[in-house]
């Protein structure tokens, strides 16, 4: 038999120190491997910072390293959100620049000059190998067997779920919070498993990192005392938890309310409160426990039920109390969302209108999952027997996290890392059974369960008969199965990666007819253009999504952007792309708008257009100015949203509409002018500008900038200044009737 | 002073600039005339012109060589029409063309004349500024209590008025200054305008209560569809344009002419009066060509105001509630000279400190200290709102027959940074948090001491080897 080969093998795998070294490398191939799988888009496009967020963060980390740390601290940003400014500094989660800057001067200080945009694309993908080795660390917490730590890892590196959101390029803050992530919950096993201070305060220095770097710490917040509860609930409480739970709290808490975003939050808001209800229920537990120890068990249960019962009654008259008075804050709205799906698209229009925050589609899974989704459940089982406290962490996780990734795209996030260790425990353990060439012989087996049997009887787990395979075809067989499932699995990830997830979406690529790629350009051309042909100052106007970008690659102030902090600045700006020029222009002029800039996909049949977004623009006006825009008003009597000739009159009078097809009807000839996005007819006379004048026109017609002329000269309004210069003759007002109108000084 | 170097240099450019020129935009005038000999009746009004530095041109509007603009710049800087009898100007002077006139910076004066129709160009240009002229583009303004009855004894259109008073209280008084008591302006056979009510326009020169505009031409001896009639109707008005270019409508033309220069005219009640309107043409034309009620920003300054604090001057970043001072210096121009220009006496200057809406709207006051006889300074001292964000310093000072003034200078207002609040010592409600601070150390190392040094009980080994 081929037995000789193999047991050479696996001969050479049993020296301890062989099997570190093995181990090394494996691990340093699979972060390697993770590295390269997400290198796509700087091969395909260029070193270039994707989508939006990064642009901003890229700016920021510019800032940081420009400058130095105390003015990025007390950073105040005066080219956004004009003219209000932004406490950039005490607004973010500065973890993300502070570790860039701290790369870069690191490797600046070993002479190996770099440039910042370098470290910031790279960033992501570097990390994305540290995540994949603390994946292995906390799945060996989990399992003896080494295996799965390792496929842990390799899972976790190539995991499309994670990926999406870690490509070169996408520098965000998730890049180094996933890893936190993973970090924190390990050094929380440890803690926990060892009852140890040191590991817990390391956890909560994690923790600290962790909320210094993205908003999603408050997982973690909610995920460690739910665990903890769990582990009360099931009696297993001990000082090992009690320890590391205080230990954990104690420092974490003071830890992130270093971060001034945070500032008081940990002490202040609902989200938060899980943690320090369950350090006080430690306490009472502590206390009862020593109480116990004390006093005879009779009086013990008197005095345990009047305890709970007061304690109970105290807190919630607390909470109750310290809501109403406003002391703790309201649940705040992005966390309704996280319940109840319909809540945002009701009460927060800017919540409900990004795309990351809509629930979750099915396909969805599977794409960023693949064959993880189903052995996910198998894990999960796998810990139930098991079923030590580091178990119960994973099934909790498990079950918190897959309902968040159910509600909203954007947790798919936190829950692939237990996808990918509860899949790495169900298929190491799978491997392990069908990898065994031996074939275990019954009667040693009647043995040594007999053997064990003997001295330990209590723990049903440690119960159950040795099974094994015995059939050498029934093990190839099934290995071999699992080997192409697993080649499948990276060849799905090797294919969404580079598909789906490597765009920069700042270019867009297309297939020409014959094949070969296409560049669309637009975005830079026309924040290029803005960059090099109006002055420094000149402030933009355009729709959220597009100010970090604006901020970032054109260098010029911006009304409004990414960071949504000022609903109703939002609403102004959406106001004024959503009413008549004349209602828009007082409103650009308080504002010292210089150009605006709409996003139009309507030459190439881009979706992503403001068109598109205009109902969301409407909406959130609608939402602060009921009795100036109604939404209702852009729809045509049968409840159709069009832009052809059967647009209403509104949405043909609105400043984006007329922005957006403005000259338009010229690239065709007359009458024929469609819109490829919407496939509409548009009508024969296009709309005509009379407050603003087309600046510039990117190549495909992505981007239009418009300039807002100054006041008229001469003191008339617009629309008579335009009509003069178009050559109409001013009409004589015919004799009116009533009084005449004097002029008074 | 701590002005800026290049501040000052400019200033003393402009001046440079200044002395060459007798007007503050320029010296070069076109007239135009229906021919070129007709110049000789303006010819003491052309004359002072000329002796105030101006180069005259002389045109007709049917001169192939006309032409406002060469290469886009503006050939002339002021425009003098005399009535024209042809009904358009020909492609030269269109509306559109007056317009961008105006727009770059070029000033107008336009007289009128009740015999001669004013042409269709002229009559839009002046429609899009907001001065309505009589329908059929004649009329012709009458008034029988007040006339020269030396040379209009019977048709009563030599109008004989008071030189003309400010319209308001707060604006200085530019035109009658100076006249004599018994000067009386003559207005004869002039046409009345109607304006619009923009705030850019105003009347220099009203007609009398008793005064009313008709059309010659109908022979009915009833005025049955009236066009305007006292007040209302404005005999010489003044344009001014957001950018300061100045265009001024004289109803008549005749106003101008040799023979109504110091005239004698004899009044309805049998006086006799010299007439005013040699120096009123004089003062009408100054303003009109930017020589009267031009101001001029020499510098702005603001600084903070605090003891310690940085001596930047128009720094670019304040912090919320910090003391600052806003100093702004001034000149105004007569004729040749910069002088200091001083606010009237009902008027204010204000600074406003805004943010989308004014924060702050505080008069500026007269600071000696920064002032001299060319320039006077206004500065203004206070405490910047407790609100970050991008703020306007803003002068927006516009009054009728002053130069437009709107200055803006942005700042932005940071919030307090980490280490410029109060520490915690300082503050004496944090006392006693901070005592409890020192008493959970003490009390914490006190167990940790008492802890380590008391030594278990006897029998501690023995019952902790039981339980294991």
């Amino acid at each position: 038999m081929s037995a000789e080969p193999i047991q050479a093998l696996v001969d050479v795998g049993k020296g301890k120190t062989t099997r570190g070294v093995l181990r090394v490398i494996i691990l340093a191939l699979i972060a390697g491997a993770s590295i390269a799988s997400r290198l796509f888009s700087v091969i395909r496009f260029e070193s270039i910072i994707h989508e939006f967020d990064p642009w901003f963060n890229f700016r920021a980390t510019k800032y940081l390293v420009a400058n130095g740390f105390y003015n990025f601290w007390d950073w105040f940003d005066d080219r956004t959100w004009h003219p209000l400014g932004r406490v950039t500094g005490g607004t973010l989660y500065p973890g993300l620049m502070v570790t860039s800057g701290a790369i870069y001067h690191a490797l600046r200080t070993l002479t190996i000059p770099v440039d910042i945009r370098n470290v910031c694309v790279l960033l992501a993908p570097g990390f994305s190998g540290l995540t994949a080795i603390a994946a292995y660390l906390l799945t060996n917490e989990m399992t003896v067997h080494n295996s799965a730590g390792l496929l842990a890892a390799i899972f976790m590196g190539i995991a499309p779920g994670y990926i999406s959101r870690s490509v070169a390029g996408s520098y965000d803050n998730e890049a180094i919070a996933i890893f936190l992530l993973v970090f924190t919950f390990y050094l929380w096993i440890k803690a926990l498993k060892q009852g140890s201070m040191l590991w817990g305060a390391l956890c909560a220095l994690f923790y600290g990192y962790m909320v210094a770097s993205w908003g999603g710490y408050a997982f973690i917040t909610c995920l460690l005392p739910l665990h903890a509860f769990v582990l009360i609930c099931m009696g297993r409480y001990s000082t090992r938890l009690y320890v590391s739970y205080t230990t954990w709290y104690a420092l974490g808490t003071l830890a992130s309310m270093q971060i001034p975003f945070v500032g008081f939050l940990p002490v202040k808001t609902s989200e938060h409160m899980p943690a320090l209800g369950i350090f006080g229920f430690l306490q009472l537990l502590a206390f009862l426990d020593y109480v116990r120890s004390a006093i005879p068990s009779r009086q013990f249960q008197t005095f345990l039920w009047l305890f709970a019962g007061g304690t109970f009654a105290i807190g919630l008259a607390g909470l109750v109390v310290a809501t109403s008075a406003g002391i703790i804050a309201p649940w705040s709205g992005r966390f309704y969302s996280l319940w109840d799906t319909g809540y945002a698209k009701i009460h927060i229009p800017i919540i409900a209108s990004v795309s990351e925050h809509q629930p979750t589609a099915w396909p969805a899974f599977f794409f960023d999952l693949n064959m993880l989704v189903y052995l996910f459940p198998v894990g999960v089982y796998l810990c139930f027997q098991k079923l030590h406290d580091e178990h119960v962490f994973i099934i909790v996780y498990a079950v918190f996290g897959s309902y968040f990734a159910g509600v909203m795209v954007r947790l798919m996030l936190t829950l692939t890392p237990v996808v990918c260790i509860a899949g790495a425990i169900a298929v190491s353990s799978l491997l392990d059974t069908y990898l065994d060439a031996r074939s275990p012989k019954p009667e040693e087996q009647v043995a040594e369960s007999s053997e064990k049997k003997a001295p330990k009887s209590g723990l049903k787990s440690t119960d159950k008969p040795l099974v094994g395979i015995y059939g050498l075809w029934s093990k190839s067989a099934v290995v071999a199965a699992m080997g192409v499932y697993l080649l499948l699995f990276v060849m799905h990830c090797t294919w969404v990666t580079s598909n789906a997830y490597s765009s920069p979406s700042v270019v867009l690529a297309s297939r020409m007819p014959d094949g070969s790629q296409h560049i669309i350009d637009d975005y830079r051309e026309a924040y290029q253009w803005l960059r090099q042909n109006t002055k420094e100052d000149a402030k933009v106007m355009s729709w959220w999504d597009y100010g970090y970008q604006i901020g970032g690659m054109a260098d010029r102030p911006t009304l409004v952007d990414n960071n949504t902090w000022n609903n109703t600045h939002i609403a102004t700006v959406g106001k004024a792309m959503s009413s008549r020029e004349e209602v828009s222009y007082p409103i650009m002029r308080q504002h010292e708008v210089d150009y605006v800039l709409v996003v139009f996909g309507g030459l190439l049949g881009y979706s992503g257009d403001d068109i598109n977004k205009f109902l969301w623009m409407v909406r959130i006006a609608e939402g602060i100015w009921p009795d100036e825009v109604s939404e209702r008003a852009f729809f045509t009597p049968r409840g159709e949203y069009k832009v052809d000739a059967e647009a209403t009159e509104t949405m043909k009078n609105s400043l984006m509409y007329k922005m957006s097809y403005y000259n338009f009807n010229n690239l065709f000839p007359p009458g024929q002018a469609i819109d490829r996005m919407r496939q509409a007819r548009l009508p024969e006379v296009g709309p005509t500008l009379s407050t603003m004048e087309e600046a510039f026109t990117s190549e495909n017609w992505i981007i239009r900038i418009y300039k807002v002329k100054d006041l008229d000269n001469l003191g008339r309004d617009h629309i008579s200044a335009a009509a003069f210069d178009r050559g109409l003759k001013k009409k004589r007002a015919p004799k009116k009737k009533g009084p005449r109108v004097l002029r008074v000084d | 002073m701590m002005r800026s170097p290049l501040l000052s240099f400019f200033a003393f450019l402009f001046a440079a600039l200044c002395v060459s020129a007798v007007s503050t935009t320029g010296n070069r005038v076109l007239a135009i005339l229906d021919d070129v000999a007709e110049k000789a009746i303006y010819s003491k009004f052309l004359g002072d012109l000329e002796g105030r530095g101006f180069q005259l041109t002389f045109e007709t509007p049917k001169s192939e060589s006309l032409a406002l603009f060469k290469l886009g710049e503006r050939v002339y800087d002021h425009v003098i029409f005399f009535p024209t009898k042809t009904k358009g100007l020909g492609p030269n002077l269109t509306p559109n063309i007056l317009v961008q006139f105006l727009n770059a910076n070029g000033n107008i004066l336009q007289t009128l004349s009740s015999g001669v129709s004013t042409p269709n160009s002229l009559v839009s240009f002046l429609s899009e500024v907001g001065i309505e002229l009589p329908v059929d583009r004649t009329g012709l303004v009458v008034d029988h209590f007040s006339y020269d009855t030396s040379s209009a004894a019977d048709s009563h259109d030599v109008l004989l008025l008071p030189p003309p008073a400010p319209i308001r209280s707060d604006i200085k008084n530019l035109f009658s200054a100076g006249a004599a008591k018994d000067q009386v302006l003559a207005f004869p056979r002039g046409v009345g305008a109607v304006l619009g009510s923009s705030e850019n326009l105003t009347p220099i020169l009203r007609a009398p209560r008793t005064a009313y505009s008709y059309n010659p031409k109908e022979q009915s001896e009833v005025v049955d569809d009236l066009f305007a009639a006292g007040q209302q109707l404005s005999l010489v008005s003044a344009f001014q344009a957001l950018n300061s270019a100045r265009l001024v409508l004289l109803g008549s033309a005749e106003l101008l002419q040799d023979k109504w220069f110091d005239a004698d005219v004899t009044k309805p009640d049998g006086t006799t009066h010299k007439t005013f309107n040699r120096e009123f043409a004089k003062r009408l034309s100054a303003w009109a060509f930017q020589e009267l009620g031009v101001l001029r920003v020499n510098w702005i300054e603001h600084r903070l105001n605090e003891v310690g604090g940085s001596n930047e001057t128009n720094p670019g970043i304040y912090r919320i509630k910090n003391d600052v001072k806003y100093t702004i210096s001034l000149s105004e121009y007569a004729y040749d000279k910069w002088s200091a220009f001083s606010v009237p006496k009902n008027d204010v200057l204000q600074l406003e400190f805004s943010m989308l809406s004014p924060f702050h709207r505080l008069p500026l006051k007269f600071d000696e200290s920064h002032s001299s006889p060319e320039a006077s300074a206004y500065s203004v001292s206070f405490k910047l709102p407790d609100q970050h964000g991008i703020f306007n310093f803003k002068v927006n000072y516009k009054r009728p027959l002053l130069s437009n003034m709107e200055e803006k200078n942005t700042v932005s207002v940071r919030h307090m940074a980490h280490d410029e609040w109060p520490r915690s010592f300082v503050i004496s409600g944090a006392w006693p948090w901070i005592a409890g601070i020192g008493a959970t150390v003490t009390g914490w190392i006190a167990f940790c001491a008492l802890w380590m040094y008391s030594a278990p009980p006897a029998d501690y080994k023995k019952e902790s080897k039981k339980t294991q």
